[in-house]
Order: structure tokens, then sequence, then C-alpha cells
């Protein structure tokens, strides 16, 4: 483009005047003077022209320059501000999702715990129960009447002793029944009770294993040997256990018959 | 709505370009999607074509190529930057080749000025501020001193063409 350009005047001797012209810097006389330079000079002409060129070119540049940076500037800010927002969302989404896995996996701990609270406090055929407890059937014995009472005040105590849960209290008010009065059988038999439900597996087993061999066929060696088995197994003795609720569950005589039945069909016994 | 649009271009001959940097903060997105669909440009590329676009209008505009508002200027403007991408090369509408020359010349020279320098002559040249107010401005202590500083840019500008 150069080599095309046409030489072009040497302004500087000229440009303190083209300047001071141009800028409306002259006095009026002065400025009169120089507009007639300005038609009798051709060199101050085409300085003149040339110095008009240039303003007219940096008039140009600096517009082109200003609007460039102003759009720069805005494109920048436009651009932060876009990725200000992106962030923004990315984060929200970011909390979101964080809200939505710690909710899952709180539903899923709570339906977890739930089922394992489930799953571990229901009796299930999967997992039966072990303990003697779940499947004890306790005998309350006979119901304090009035006439009981009244005929046979000391049993009456006894009864009502155990009845009540004070086990310590109800042995040593068995003690001083005397088997006349009551009948051997039923004071071993109450002792036997007393102490399985005492927590004394061992020793209640003496008491009921004789009433339950002293005469088989009657109801009260019948309780007692559901009983007696009750009292193996509280013992920790559960092959003897198994053995005597076997017997309590094939007979049909027997009122403890259903929860010696239960007991050996749960297998509690057999596993161990 | 014509008479507005004349009013705007007359803005934009004497120096107000607010026109022009409202219509890109308008228009950046939307150009952007046109782009990418029509040439597959991406987001900082389309920035950059609509920035250059832009600038062409305004030089048209101010050394008054086009003389008249175009009706649909989104149009005008989408035209133009196709005719860049078209043409592969910075598509200036052309000028004749050695004022072409001596402008661009004259914008790299005006740019290896200090910022100073800069701000002196687009306040005088570009913005019409008197000597008072540009001494206002850049912190001169009077109008004379504004003048001085003036001067001075402008013949080291000229040295520098030179």
């Amino acid at each position: 483009m150069s080599p095309a350009t046409p030489p072009r005047p040497d302004l500087r001797p000229y440009f303190d005047e083209l300047e001071r012209f141009a800028d409306g810097q002259m006095a009026p006389a002065e400025q009169e003077a120089f507009e007639l330079r300005l038609e009798q000079d051709e060199a101050l002409a085409e300085a003149h022209a040339a110095y008009e060129q240039l303003t007219a070119d940096l008039r140009w540049a600096a517009g082109h320059d200003t609007l460039r940076l102003r759009l720069q500037a805005l494109d920048e800010r436009m651009n932060e501000r876009g990725t200000a927002l992106a962030r923004t969302e990315r984060l929200a989404k970011l909390r979101q999702r964080r809200w939505t896995v710690l909710g899952t996996v709180g539903a899923f701990v709570l339906l977890a715990a739930g089922v394992a609270a489930w799953y571990f406090s229901r009796p299930s055929p999967a997992r039966p129960a072990r303990s003697w407890e779940a499947y004890y059937q306790p005998d309350p014995g006979p119901v304090v009447t009035p006439a009981l009472l009244h005929s046979r005040p000391l049993l009456s105590e006894v009864l009502d002793q155990y009845q009540s849960g004070h086990y310590p209290a109800a042995l040593h008010s068995l003690g001083r029944l005397s088997p006349p009065s009551v009948g051997a059988d039923t004071l071993q038999y109450l002792r036997g009770l007393i102490l399985l439900r005492q927590g004394q597996g061992n020793a209640a087993q003496l008491y009921l294993r004789r009433v339950s061999e002293e005469d088989g066929a009657s109801e009260l060696a019948r309780r007692a040997r559901y009983h007696l088995g009750m009292a193996y197994w509280q013992a920790k003795e559960l092959a003897p256990a198994l053995k005597e609720l076997r017997a309590v569950a094939a007979d049909s005589l027997n009122p403890f018959r259903a929860p010696a039945r239960r007991a050996v069909a749960a297998g509690v016994l057999e596993r161990r | 709505m014509s008479a507005p649009l004349a009013e705007t271009l007359t803005q934009l001959r004497v120096g107000n370009q607010k026109f022009l940097v409202d219509f890109y903060q308008r228009s950046r997105h939307l150009f952007a999607r046109w782009a990418q669909r029509q040439y597959q440009l991406d987001a900082p590329q389309a920035h950059g074509l609509l920035q250059d676009t832009l600038l062409d209008f305004y030089d048209q505009v101010a050394d008054g190529r086009i003389t008249k508002m175009p009706d649909d200027l989104r149009a005008f403007l989408y035209g133009m930057a196709q005719q860049r991408l078209d043409a592969q090369v910075p598509a200036h509408v052309p000028l004749p080749a050695a004022e072409a020359g001596r402008r661009q010349r004259l914008l790299a020279q005006f740019n290896q000025l200090g910022a100073d320098c800069q701000q002196v002559l687009t306040y005088f040249y570009f913005r019409g501020y008197h000597f008072e107010k540009m001494g206002g401005k850049m912190g001169f202590p009077n109008a004379t001193v504004a003048r001085l500083q003036k001067s001075a840019c402008l013949r080291k500008l000229y040295d520098l063409l030179k």
C-alpha cells in the first residue's frame, strides 16, 4: 500500500500554525492573515490539507478504538456474568443433587432400620425364639376363692403370693404348710412351680420329677411333666427337656399339650 | 421508526456509540446461536465476529459510506457478518487502497502512544471536548496545560507516522 501512497508534504515546519488555526487559537487578525496565505502559498495549502486529513483520520482512529475497547470490555463483563451464573446454577444443582442423595440415603437407612427392627423383633419360622420363656405357659394354680381362703388360709396365702410374683415369700409360706393338710404331691408341685418361676430350674426338677413319676396318670403328674420339661430347658439340659416335652405333646389328656407341641415344633431344642 | 433511526445515525456519526454497544449486549447470544448453526462457530469466535461487524458498520457510518439507516438493521448486520465469513478475511467494504492503508497505519501508531496521549487525543478529536473540559477530565491544572499536552501528543503521533 505504501508504494501507491503519493508523497505527503512534511507538516513539521507548519505544525504550530496549522494547529493553532484548526483549534481556533488565533486572534482574528492573525486568522485572516493565515487564510490569505493559504490562498497564496501552495506549500502551506498542501500542508493544511494534509493536516486536516491527519486529524480526520485521527478522529476516525480514536472513535474506532474507543468502540473496539468498549465492545471488548462489555464482552468480558458478559462472559464473567455468564460464568458466574453458570457457576451459581451448577452449585444449586450440586446442592440439590446432594440433598436428593442424602434424602435417598436417609430414606434407605430408615427403611433398613425399620426392616431390621421388624426382623429382629418378630419371631419367625426362620429365626425362632430360643429362650424357654418364649414357649413357657405358666400354671397360675387354683383360684383363691373365699371358700378356699376360709378352709385353707395358709395355702391361699401361698397361692396369692405365687400369683402376685412374690416367689421367695411364697416359698417361705409353703414351708409352713404340712403335707397332710394339702397333700404331698400338691406341695411338691407348688414348690417345683415356684422354684421354676424363680429361675432355679435345677432345684425345681427334683420336685417336679417326683410328682410326675409318682402317679403318671393323674392330672397333676401330667402338669408336672410339662413344667419338668421346661425346668430342664431352663437349666439348659436340652435333651431331657425335648424328651419330656415330646411326651407331653403326644399326651392328648395333658392340659399343656398345646404349648409343648409349639416348643417341639419350633425345633429350637433339636438345633442346640 | 425511521425518525429515531435517522437520529441514531447522526448520533453515531458524532461519536455516540451507545446504540451499537446496546445492540451488542442485546444480540450477542442470538448472534452466537445463529453463527453456530450456520457456520459452526464456537461462542468466542461468534462474539469476535459480531464485534468486528459492528466496527465495520461504525466505520462506514463515520466516513459517510452509510448515509441511511437500514430498514432492518439486524438483517443488514448479519449480512455484513456473512460477507466477512464468505470472504474469509476481514472484509472491510473497500475504501481506496491508499486511504485504507493510511488509516490502518495511523490506527497502529495511535495504539503505540501512551495511554494518556491516546486519552487526550480521543477527548479532543473524538469527543470534541474543549481544552478546559479536557483539562478537568485529565487532571491538568488549566486549559493551557491541556492544549500543550494535546499538541505534544499530536506531534508525537505525527513523528511516529513519519
